[in-house]
Order: structure tokens, then sequence, then C-alpha cells
């Protein structure tokens, strides 16, 4: 009998099946070799169902998994990123995006304020949010949320932030949180990979490609102002926010770290944030704090401001005031 | 006296220049932006950053008062009325259309002033010029400048409005500063908002 040319220790069980000798080492060495290599090929280019993707996509995701940290990029190759990135969700979902990399204005650090006396619950911001940022509609991701507050408390931890009834209801209050921004972040110092830090304007940003998932910023932040991505984030295309910037609201992926940005792909072009434009009782105040004139520094000076969890020295720049 | 309470002595200076050095730098981290904003007193120029245009898209007005940037603009109000101007029907002669009065202005539900002291149409609007509001004083207040109106009550809303603590800008933050209307966000004749569901719903905490 003719010996089958490859020696795969399966074959040669099903051809003679009257031997009884075992599979060698050497055989299962050749065959697990074999699967490593197949794997690691599936793996650099995405996954397995992609090997059958087109050249250019494969191309782009092999680029893109070599670029470097944000922050070292020169405006070539940030450039470069940017287009591989619109052109993949080109290819991917078929949307035309427009990304930017806009850099922080000089001269400005940003600067927000939450009335809680005017705040009644309704909750547009969050819509907005969602909405503004491309946040996963799958598992509700918000970066805001929205506390009904007993009068007289002022930890919202004591409110109830799952609240779904007609608001405002008699003798409560409602206050808002979120990412704050500090001056001092200890989300930043956390990080080991140093995915994340504070842009000169204050803004504290994620280089998304640069997470690596181990959510030492969520165990380090005090406020609770991350969230993380379990899955792929859903977002319908119809409803995706096409105007993007790299640090900003571009699509996040799985074991990534995200977080609000003050919508920096809006107030680098000197818009507000969305929450402040969707806001109807005009509770959320934001400007440039380094700026005499602006609502920001009227409101912290005319105003009895306070900020959370200040002996923490995190240095937020976010304030709550009262009427 | 010998090496050693020399040796002695200068440890412990060093350790407490140490402990000092440690708490200094400690603490000087609380407060920097409370310092960082409280020096910066130099003007900010942002109206360069923004697009003229944009910002002033919608039909907007300058404000009579100035506030702390000097002179700033408002939404207009008589363009969104739908039957303005009044005086087309309220003029010389007298209105003779029967229940003229319910079907032009039925819809209109007076909750304003407190039970106390409810408001009438003439608290606010002019009787003999009907484009016109007036104000307790006599004053006559063109409706696109309602905060004037507003704001011999509402004095304490109406300042915070002109810093920027009570109302909102429309859409930049930079820029020329265009800034909503008292009637922008409240109805004039029941200003105070409804109950209403939110328009989303949050998940508990993990």
């Amino acid at each position: 009998m003719k010996q089958p040319k490859n020696n795969d220790c399966q074959n040669q069980k099903e051809n003679k099946p009257g031997r009884t000798k075992k599979c060698g080492r050497r055989d299962f060495l050749k065959g697990a070799a074999k699967v490593a290599a197949m794997g690691s090929f599936a793996m650099v280019s995405g996954c397995g169902s992609e090997l059958l993707a087109s050249g250019e996509k494969r191309k782009l995701q092999w680029e893109e998994f070599f670029k470097t940290n944000y922050r070292i990029m020169t405006q070539q190759e940030k450039d470069a990123t940017i287009a591989r990135l619109e052109r993949l969700a080109k290819i991917k979902k078929d949307v035309n995006i427009q990304m930017s990399s806009k850099a922080p204005i000089p001269g400005v650090l940003y600067g927000y304020a939450f009335n809680v006396t005017r705040c009644e619950g309704f909750m547009e911001c969050v819509s907005a949010c969602v909405k503004e940022n491309n946040l996963d509609r799958k598992s509700k991701t918000q970066y805001i949320r929205i506390f009904e507050m007993e009068p007289g408390k002022m930890a919202p931890e004591s409110g109830n932030g799952k609240y779904f009834h007609e608001v405002p209801v008699k003798d409560h209050f409602y206050m808002g949180v979120q990412c704050y921004h500090c001056d001092n972040p200890p989300c930043v110092k956390a990080c080991p990979t140093q995915a994340t830090w504070k842009e000169p304007d204050g803004i504290v940003v994620v280089d998304y490609n640069w997470c690596i998932g181990c959510r030492y910023c969520m165990a380090a932040c005090p406020y609770y102002g991350r969230r993380f991505n379990w899955h792929d984030p859903v977002v319908p295309v119809k409803e995706m926010t096409k105007k993007q910037h790299y640090l900003g609201n571009r699509m996040r992926a799985r074991g990534q770290m995200e977080k609000c940005t003050f919508c920096v792909q809006r107030t680098r072009e000197g818009r507000l944030p969305a929450c402040v434009e969707a806001c109807p009782t005009g509770s959320r105040v934001f400007g440039n704090l380094l700026d005499p004139k602006s609502e920001i520094r009227f409101v912290l000076k005319n105003k009895k401001v306070f900020r959370l969890k200040e002996e923490l020295a995190t240095d937020p720049k976010f304030w709550y005031f009262i009427d | 006296m010998n090496i050693a309470t020399y040796k002695k002595c200068l440890f412990g200076i060093l350790s407490a220049f140490v402990v000092l050095f440690a708490v200094e730098t400690g603490f000087s981290g609380q407060g920097d932006v409370i310092e960082t904003y409280k020096n910066a007193t130099a003007p900010f120029d942002d109206e360069k950053l923004v697009d003229p245009v944009l910002s002033v898209s919608e039909n907007t007005v300058l404000v009579n008062t100035k506030y702390q940037g000097g002179l700033f603009r408002t939404q207009t109000r008589k363009d969104k009325i739908q039957r303005f101007a009044c005086s087309q029907c309220h003029n010389n002669q007298e209105v003779k259309i029967p229940k003229a009065a319910e079907m032009a202005h039925g819809d209109i539900n007076l909750v304003h002033g407190g039970q106390e002291k409810p408001l009438q149409c003439f608290t606010c609007h002019k009787k003999d010029e009907r484009d016109l509001l007036v104000t307790e004083k006599g004053v006559t207040v063109d409706m696109d400048h309602s905060y004037q109106l507003c704001g011999q009550c509402h004095f304490r809303q109406k300042k915070d409005w002109v810093g920027g603590a009570h109302g909102k800008r429309v859409s930049h933050w930079a820029g020329k500063r265009v800034v909503r209307n008292c009637t922008s966000c409240h109805d004039p004749h029941s200003p105070r908002f409804e109950k209403q569901w939110p328009s989303t719903y949050s998940l508990p905490l993990d």
C-alpha cells in the first residue's frame, strides 16, 4: 500500500485503522505550526472572514495596525491615518465621514457650569450626547447621567439615577454628572500605555487605538466618568454623526475606553457641546475660562458654585451653581 | 560636640526640609484652575475663531444693554408670531367679526403672575397700540426687546441673562455673542415649563 504523501496524523489514522501506532510528537508539532501560522495571519488581517475582503481594505487595516500614538504623530501621519479611517468607513459601512484632527485653540481653557436649580431632568442632553458621540445603542452607553435628588442632598450617589416618570417631580432637584475634565486627572496617571492625556485646552482625551482596555482609568476616576466598550458599539448608519474628530466621536471598537470629550469635534470649531445646545432649560453653561468676558467666568464670579469631591485635589473644571 | 551629633543634627534638618518640600508640592496642586482663571485678565479675541456669518445666521437684534464683553445680540420675536402685525386687525376700527377673539387668540392660556396677582392682557400689551408692549411705568417696548418688559419683575433673571448665568447662547461659545431671548424658551403667557416625560432613561449602574 502506498504511503499517503501528507503525514497528517488524522489521515494516517483513517487510512490505516488497523495500525495501533500513536501520532508522533513530530507530526503533532507540524500540524500545530500550520494552525498557528494560519491563525496569526487571520489575526493581523482582522478576522477569518475578512480574509476574503478586498485588497485595499486589507492594506489599509495593515497600515492602521502600525500607526503610532496620536501625540507623537506628525501632521502628515495624522492626515494619513484620517484618510485611511475615512476610506475604511466607506468600504466597511458605506458612510462618508469627515474626520478632523483640529488642534486646540491657543488661549483657551474650557470650563463648564451646571445650574442645579434650573435643571428639570428632561434628559434632552443625554439623548443629544448619545447621538452626537455615536455611543453604543445596544448597551445604552451614556456619558451623562442625571440624578433625581432629594432636597438638601449634595452627593449624586444619594439620588435616583434611573428615574423614568414625568419630570420635574415636586420638591426634587436634578443633578447631571459626566466627565469633569480634571486639571489634575487621576485617570491619566493610572494609564499604563499613555493612551489618555490632558490636551492644552483642558480636555482629557483618549487615543482609542492605544487603549489596551485594562480599565485602570475607570477604577482611578472618582466620578465614574469613563465608559468601557464590552463589545463593538452598535450605531445605525443613518443616525451616525458624520462629522468626527480623531480624539472625539470617531467609532470605537470592542475593548476600548471612551469618555466625554466636551464634544471636541464641535468645541474646537467654536460651537457648543451637544449637551449645552440641547438643554431646553439653559442649565448648562460652557465657555473659555481664560476669557474674562465669557459666561462661565460670570457664573464663577457672581454665583454660589461648588465642585464635587474637591478634597481629592483632582481640580475639576466643572462647577455646579445655584440661582 | 563630636561628629556623630553633628551628623544627627544634619540628618534631622535635611529630613525636615524633605518633608516640607513634599507637603508643599502635594498641596500646590489644589485650586490650580481657580488661580489660572483668576490670573487670566487679558481680553480674549474669539471673534476671528468663528465665521461671523455662521453665528448670526438667525434673525437677531442688538440688545440695548451691554454685558461684560460689550454689545450682544438676541433672537427676534416678531417674525415668530403667526399673526404679526397685530395692527392688521387691531387698528382704529372696532373688530366686528363674531367670535374673532376666540378664533385668533383661543390658544392662549394665561398662567402668569400667580393666583394672588394674575396678569391681564393689558398688563403687558399696549391697549391703543397693539404692535407694542408697555411697562408698568408706561414706557413702550418693542416685541423683539421683550427682555426689557420681563426684566421689570424678573430683574434678577435679567441680570443673570445679561451676564450669562440664565438662558443660553444659540450655537457657538466663541464669536459674536448671540443669546436666546426670554420668549425663545418661555411662552410669555404661561412661562413655567410644563411637566413632561424625559426623552430617554439610564440603565442602573452595575
